[in-house]
């Protein structure tokens, strides 16, 4: 049975004094919170403790005595183990150093007096059964306090047995922060040595901007409440505006960040690590994001770019698709139908006067809106993306258009094809039992049916061209959209503020502990050093994501492949919304 | 394994041919009377060389038919026949055809005049609406590329008859012959050309051979010489268009009527089947009182 007593590093200097800390129960480990220095008064002691008992979840009681000889204190040793009977205990530690060594000794006595050798060294050959081997961890206190072990268990921990030590460790530091309020200025009746014992640490500026929020924050809800009230309005309700602005992604993007903006101005101070962390992470993007949208602003609108920009839009938004001619096809072995050709060519080419005319009709007013439009970048750079995105897909219906008809022509046209084959084969399609089957048909079905496949598989070269440019185009089209929205995820989702603590203060996510031996000397306990080991930078990505829409593909590669091939109209992109609990 | 032989054979009870029974002959034995419930060639029709020579007529006419029909194409494509003229002979054929198959009795099948002028109706509709459509179909195909399809199609065509029974057209068979027509017709000057071949592919593949059934059903006696006028009428067709064509189909003609049946026959006599318990049993009665 191994004692693990958990030492502040903070306290390995202090003056003699008792040992104010909690016993874990089932791990056999103490932890060693703060020292109470000599003059005190047990019962003030004692009144303390219940004090902060009551304040915390933590069980403080009196661990024990811990000894620092000093010249004009040769009396304290027996004045502290007499103390062992004032203060109850089911075993009181006795630590206490000695000049000319490093490590610390350790004698543990067990209520009723029974006392127990500790163990010099490890790994002695003699094993005696009440004998209990101590081993002292020293710990950063600061530190501890401060870092969250991940994964992180939420909630109030209903059954302490299924923590682990180290969990207990962290939770019980964690917790007794009322404890490391005193610090050696203040004149209460009590002296403590704690990591905060040389002064409370606070800068104003904290505590200015604390003052500050208050109010900010109040205002920001009054402000999102109002915003959120526009929004419900019955007039904008109606399913076709509603269907259209699930499409937009400003309008999407613009629902995401009052949701993230009403995470973050909330009055209600946040009492959990997940939710300070997400809080944290929601405003440090968004001051970014904000950031980012000023300096596009600001680069914009200088040296008349907007116009520069509204100049070059106009021609290339009247892109000619273009037309397959039958000369130049036929070289290259394809057996287009010129008839058919004709008819479909001037049935697009229809299309694209209409909307080039549409463009044209536009352009005077282009340079205005892109002005106007491009102050939107100011509520940040998430938002110009995606006014770029709309703006994309505005500009370019009239390929989504033309691709709808195209596939919907070529699917129609296999799907014509498959079934006649099989008439060709004297098959059918059984739906019943799902499969092909054999029939005899009708003269007159086996007439108009041949000829009908001769006719749709001669025209199959002409349709499919067709299918492949319009298709081509508008992959191209989704693509870029896809990559817009890559971008403006990740800025919504990355989480800064958590990669930032990462980097500059490691210790404050914690994933482990790592041991490492300070001092292994005879007579002494084991001593080892405790630090912490911070989680890896992927882990930060995937405990502190922002859950926002993410787009990922819906269909594997063979899948798309065959919807292509078949004729079915793809939507590539899946836009996956979460629900933020 | 061999049967009763020599002193070695233990000459206990007489051996008897069950398995469930403990004897003191090895499971592979075998007595004298193997091989007496051996019969050979018991359901082997004796063929005669004439009802041959009469059913193999049915391939000739239609290898025949086949001749006619790229015949008529070709003068078509030469400018010999004008397109009306065909078309009314056509008419006329179908006229023909069906008074001959009403005449020949039996019944219209279920099928009632009123049912059958719609069919053509539609048909001809469907054809002469979709003959510009057709017509344009293989512009951009090459000549060889079209004829070796159309050849394709109709070897297909013929391969996939179904010449036990003509009536009820094979759907392969069928199809395949009306898509080499329409390869074939697409290839014509003009649309009313197309209608014209496609009318004619329609007679000579898919109502032909029910008149032809028709006739070998009730009239065994005229089947012959309607199909010697068709084989006629093929040879005579193709020696306009390609005299050395017409004697090979001649001499094809020739070959399947005469000499294969007599092959046949001959080789008949070598047949060897033979039979025995030993085969799979085949059910010969009609089972489907069972089912109910």
């Amino acid at each position: 049975m191994v004692l693990k007593i958990f030492f502040p590093q903070c306290c390995t200097t202090a003056d003699s004094g008792l040992l104010v800390g909690c016993w874990i129960p089932d791990q056999d480990s103490a932890v060693v919170l703060a020292v109470v220095h000599y003059p005190f008064i047990p019962g003030q002691v004692k009144r303390y403790l219940t004090e902060i008992r009551s304040q915390t979840d933590v069980d403080l009681t009196v661990l024990g005595s811990w000894s620092m000889p000093k010249e004009g204190q040769e009396g304290m040793d027996s004045f502290l183990k007499d103390l062992s009977t004032i203060f109850p205990h089911s075993r009181w530690l006795q630590l206490s150093r000695e000049i000319g060594k490093r490590g610390f000794t350790c004698q543990v006595v067990r209520k009723g007096g029974m006392f127990l050798k500790e163990q010099a060294k490890e790994g002695e050959g003699s094993v005696r059964d009440e004998n209990e081997k101590v081993i002292i961890v020293h710990y950063d206190q600061r530190k501890v306090m401060l870092s969250q072990l991940h994964p992180v268990q939420e909630g109030v921990s209903h059954s302490k047995m299924e923590q682990s030590a180290l969990r207990a460790v962290f939770h019980t530091v964690a917790q007794s922060h009322p404890l490391f309020f005193i610090d050696k200025y203040d004149d209460g009746p009590l002296k403590l040595t704690h990591w905060q014992s040389e002064g409370r640490e606070a800068s104003i500026i904290a505590e200015l901007v604390k003052q500050g929020s208050v109010p900010v924050c109040k205002l920001l809800t009054w402000m999102l409440s109002l915003w959120s009230w526009l929004g419900s309005i019955r007039l904008l309700n109606v399913p076709p505006v509603r269907f259209i602005s699930s499409k937009l992604s400003t309008c999407v993007q613009l629902g995401y960040r009052t949701e993230h903006l009403q995470t973050v101005s909330s009055t209600r101070k946040a009492t959990e690590h997940m939710e300070f962390m997400r809080k944290a992470n929601i405003f440090v993007s968004f001051l970014l994001d904000m950031a980012l949208g000023l300096l596009l602003i600001a680069w914009l609108y200088r040296e008349n770019r907007i116009g520069k920009l509204a100049s070059t839009l106009v021609p290339v938004a009247d892109v000619r698709v273009p037309y397959p001619s039958k000369n130049h096809l036929d070289l290259s072995g394809l057996k287009m139908n010129r008839a058919l050709d004709q008819v479909l060519g001037r049935f697009f080419i229809y299309h694209i006067h209409l909307w080039i005319s549409y463009i044209h009709l536009m352009s005077p007013f282009i340079e205005m809106i892109l002005w106007y439009v491009g102050l939107s970048a100011c509520l940040g750079l998430t938002f110009a993306l995606s006014v770029l995105s709309d703006m994309v897909a505005l500009l370019t219906f009239h390929i989504y258009c033309f691709y709808v008809y195209g596939a919907r022509l070529y699917c129609l046209k296999i799907y014509g094809l498959s079934s006649l084959w099989r008439l060709f084969r004297g098959k059918k399609w059984n739906v019943l039992r799902q499969r092909v089957d054999s029939c005899s048909y009708d003269m007159d079905q086996l007439f108009i049916g041949t000829l009908l496949f001769t006719i749709l598989l001669f025209l199959l070269p002409t349709t499919a061209l067709y299918y492949l440019v319009f298709t081509l185009l508008r992959l191209v089209v989704v693509l870029f959209q896809g990559l817009i929205h890559l971008a403006v995820d990740l800025l919504n989702s990355f989480p800064l503020f958590a990669m930032g603590l990462r980097v500059c203060r490691p210790y404050r996510l914690a994933e482990g502990v790592k041991f490492r031996v300070l001092c292994e000397e005879e007579g002494t306990p084991l001593h080892l050093m405790m630090e912490i080991n911070p989680i890896k930078v992927s882990a930060v990505l995937q405990y502190y994501r922002t859950p926002t829409y993410s787009c990922y593909p819906r269909d594997s590669w063979m899948a798309l492949c065959k919807k292509l091939f078949v004729g079915e109209l793809i939507y590539p992109w899946k836009h996956k919304t979460t629900k933020t609990d | 394994m061999g049967a009763d032989s020599g002193p070695g054979a233990p000459a206990a009870a007489p051996w008897r041919k069950v398995l469930y029974g403990r004897q003191p002959y090895p499971d592979n034995y075998v007595d004298r009377r193997f091989l007496a419930e051996l019969r050979r060639n018991v359901g082997v029709q004796q063929l005669r060389y004439w009802s041959v020579a009469r059913e193999a007529g049915l391939v000739g006419q239609q290898v025949s038919c086949v001749a006619v029909f790229v015949a008529l194409w070709s003068s078509l494509d030469g400018g010999a026949l004008p397109p009306a003229a065909l078309l009314w002979g056509g008419l006329l054929a179908a006229l023909l055809g069906y008074g001959l198959h009403g005449a020949l009795g039996g019944g219209t099948g279920g099928r009632t005049r009123w049912a059958d002028l719609q069919s053509a109706a539609i048909f001809l509709a469907f054809t002469f609406g979709f003959s510009p459509v057709l017509k344009t179909l293989t512009e951009s195909v090459s000549t060889d590329t079209v004829y070796a399809m159309s050849a394709l199609m109709l070897l297909a065509h013929l391969l996939f008859f179904p010449y036990a029974r003509p009536s009820p057209p094979g759907s392969l068979s069928l199809n395949a012959a009306l898509f080499g027509s329409v390869c074939l017709a697409s290839r014509l000057p003009g649309a009313l050309h197309a209608f014209a071949m496609l009318t004619w592919a329609l007679l000579l593949f898919a109502l032909w051979p029910c008149l032809l059934q028709r006739l070998r059903d009730r009239a065994p006696r005229a089947f012959p010489w309607a199909a010697a006028l068709v084989s006629l009428a093929g040879v005579g067709g193709l020696s306009g268009l390609w005299p050395g064509g017409s004697v090979l189909l001649l001499l094809t003609l020739l070959a399947l009527t005469l000499a294969c049946p007599l092959l046949l026959v001959r080789l008949q006599r070598h047949k060897d089947n033979i039979h025995g318990p030993w085969d799979e049993a085949e059910i010969r009665e009609d089972l489907s009182r069972f089912l109910d």
